[in-house]
């Protein structure tokens, strides 16, 4: 019987880089896990950063009524406040112009 | 070809190096990576898991490039017309002075453990011996080898302590590669012609010798430990330490050389 | 089983949408939508539900693909201790290296879907599946090294960039890290051909005849034509393109890349018509094709008798050390 199991390893290209999935290993243990993550995902210097995770640690989560919940979510992103036309009105109302956009 | 771009050396006879015994010390390192270097790339591909093959495979292509500039770094000391290649690839069998040690064919994984743990240890004090020697270009050379040395160390040593660690046949398979091996570790000290100017110049911290009982008290604790036997700091075959290669050598080299020997003289 | 593949997020927002749910249809509906799902573009990941049919499918191309990437190995090895210069034999180890490479990212993908890599090493061996047409050949010369590091990955990274757009996202993921890294291994078997026919007049001979040897095969690397709409994994998605659309692509990079080299391509009837804007060529012969396959090739035997014996001389490590218990931590 093998105790080998599959190590997830998370990558970063370049300082400053989210961690992304990069792929996974096979190993007996971390130590070698962590040789192993080096080699598949860093031998040719594609990573400044890994993060090496037993599989088994990894908390799986997709259930949609948790993250996608079906009612109104609007009220929490920046596209649910429409304020064009409140705007117009005000600007009519003031009469001061529209403010340039900003430099840069 | 050189991979890696070594300093340009100040013309040896303008400098009073003793450039002879600079010739072997550098020689004598350039056989040893490149020898231990394609032997071990041999696992390419037949190593006991494919991620185990991967790291094998990267700590020969080390091996490799550290001969690379090390045999560019002999060409530009010698100034001939001879590149690293040359240096590397176009010599008789009996002219090659890597250490004995690396003369006993791949074997097995432990005896590819046993003897890359041996070297790998052995090496570690030689580099160490040349940090901070007076010849910039060899001890830029040696900062950047003992950086990749570092991961040898831990992932040779991984399996050092698994083989160990392990009862019945991998232990045993362990304790007779090092018994075939060890009498031949301390080769990589062998007496170099002239050290002693190496040690005059401040190129090289102490004799061979030296560095040989140094190398011996690093890894006793470690064998100690784990119950192994700790290899003499004299060879057996010291004062033919780096001659005399034998069979798997003469077959190391008839393939190594096959290529360039089927049309001599060509670029490839 | 927790897939953390399912948490990565390259995939773009309209790649995104979830594999519709089992849940309030019968399972002929939930395939249909399912069906629906990968035909709008859409993606699977390891953890979703998938229909049998699926995931057999994508399992089978993709131990295939591992198979081929495992074996395509072995060829190319047999030089790797003869390689002429410090610079080809650091490059040769290294893409022998990566193959190596592919195949444990591809293994690890299909282990995944549930078939252990041992079990698949042993369906290998025995013949049970089967590995590349081009990995059953003998490699004569150093020029093969150049001919297969420059033409047989560039019909395979043909193949592979098609299948970056994979409906099996881990698959899809994968290719892309696959052929960045092929692409270097084109650059170096281009380099080693270009050195050789630039040489001597030995060498360039060498070169021609690696290609008259090659080039059968290549032609019938990627399989005889068939109707797109009989295709299974074109239906699913797991592939992107018809045989024959891979190898007009191939002759329409390849073809003057040769010819610019002075070398002859062993084909009289090749040429393209420019009037269907297809290449024209002799038609490949399906049954070499068939019979290599089927591990009756020149060297089929001996790459299968090969491989078990490796496996055979590491057992034990993997039966010890990679079952033993963890070692006494390390004294500092």
């Amino acid at each position: 019987m093998s105790t080998l199991e599959p190590w997830d390893v998370f990558r970063q290209e370049k300082d400053g880089d989210p961690m992304r999935h990069g792929g996974s290993v096979m190993a007996p243990d971390a130590e070698l896990a962590v040789h192993y993550a080096r080699e598949l995902f860093g031998r040719r210097q594609e990573s400044v950063r890994l993060w090496v995770v037993r599989r088994a640690d990894v908390l799986d989560l997709d259930d949609p009524d948790l993250l996608q919940p079906p009612l109104d979510r609007s009220f929490k992103k920046p596209g649910g406040y429409v304020m064009r036309d409140k705007l117009a009105a005000a600007r009519r109302a003031s009469g001061q112009p529209k403010p340039r956009a900003r430099p840069g | 070809m050189t991979p890696t771009p070594v300093p340009t050396p100040t013309p040896a006879s303008a400098t009073g190096l003793p450039v002879d015994a600079l010739d072997a010390l550098l020689r004598s390192m350039a056989d040893d990576e490149f020898v231990i270097g394609f032997s071990d790339s041999e696992w390419t591909g037949i190593a006991p898991i494919l991620e185990e093959d991967i790291a094998m495979s990267s700590l020969s292509q080390d091996e490799l490039g550290h001969a690379a500039a090390l045999y560019g770094l002999l060409a530009e000391l010698l100034g001939g017309d001879a590149d690293a290649d040359a240096l590397a690839y176009d010599r008789e069998p009996d002219q090659y002075r890597h250490a004995r040690l690396l003369d006993h064919g791949r074997g097995d994984w432990a005896m590819t453990i046993a003897r890359r743990y041996l070297y790998e240890t052995a090496d570690a004090v030689r580099l160490a011996a040349l940090t901070g020697g007076s010849w910039a270009p060899l001890t830029g050379l040696v900062g950047k080898m003992v950086r990749e040395e570092r991961y040898h160390a831990m992932h040779i040593g991984a399996w050092l302590e698994r083989l160990a660690a392990a009862r019945g046949e991998p232990r045993d398979r362990l304790e007779t590669a090092l018994a075939a091996v060890a009498p031949d570790a301390a080769t990589v000290f062998a007496a170099l012609e002239g050290e002693a100017d190496l040690v005059q110049a401040g190129i090289l911290a102490a004799p061979m010798a030296e560095l040989a009982e140094r190398w011996q008290a690093a890894i006793s604790p470690t064998l100690s430990r784990l119950g192994l036997r700790i290899p003499s700091s004299t060879a057996a075959s010291a004062s033919r330490g780096r001659t005399d290669h034998g069979e798997p050598f003469a077959w190391l080299w008839s393939e190594f050389t096959m290529v360039r020997r089927s049309d001599p003289g060509a670029a490839w | 089983m927790t897939d953390p593949l399912a948490l990565d997020p390259v995939l773009a927002p309209e790649e995104r949408t979830p594999v519709p749910s089992r849940e309030g249809v019968t399972p002929d509906a939930w395939v249909e939508r399912f069906e629906a799902h990968v035909a709008a573009g859409h993606k699977v990941e390891a953890s979703d539900p998938m229909p049998d049919e699926y995931r057999t499918a994508v399992l089978r191309f993709v131990e295939m693909h591992a198979n081929s990437e495992l074996m395509g190995v072995l060829p190319e090895r047999e030089w790797l201790m003869r390689a002429p210069t410090l610079r080809r034999k650091l490059a040769l180890t290294a893409k022998v290296q990566d193959e190596v490479g592919h195949a444990q990212l591809l293994y690890r993908i299909a282990e995944d879907l549930g078939k252990s890599r041992e079990a698949m090493f042993d369906d290998l061996i025995d013949g049970r599946t089967k590995f590349h047409n081009v990995f059953h050949y003998p490699t004569r010369s150093w020029a093969d090294v150049g001919i297969i590091a420059w033409l047989v990955d560039a019909a395979a990274i043909v193949a592979q960039q098609a299948l970056r757009d994979s409906s099996y996202g881990p698959y899809a993921r994968t290719m892309r890290k696959i052929c960045w890294e092929e692409s270097v291994h084109i650059m170096h078997g281009r380099d080693v051909v270009l050195t050789l026919v630039t040489g001597t007049p030995s060498q360039r001979a060498a070169v021609q005849d690696a290609l008259d040897r090659w080039w059968g095969p290549l032609m019938q690397m990627h399989g005889p034509r068939s109707p797109r709409e009989k295709d299974r994994d074109l239906h699913w998605r797991i592939k992107a393109k018809t045989s024959e659309e891979l190898r007009q692509e191939f002759l329409t990079i390849y073809v003057p890349r040769l010819l610019e080299l002075g070398l002859v391509i062993p084909d009289p009837a090749l040429r393209f018509d420019e009037a269907s804007a297809l290449w024209q060529y002799t038609e490949p012969d399906w049954d070499e094709l068939r019979t290599v396959v089927t591990n009756h090739g020149p060297m089929s035997q001996a790459r299968l008798d090969f491989r078990r014996l490796a496996r055979e001389e590491t057992r034990w490590v993997r039966e010890s050390i990679l079952a033993a218990p963890r070692p006494a931590p390390r004294v500092a």
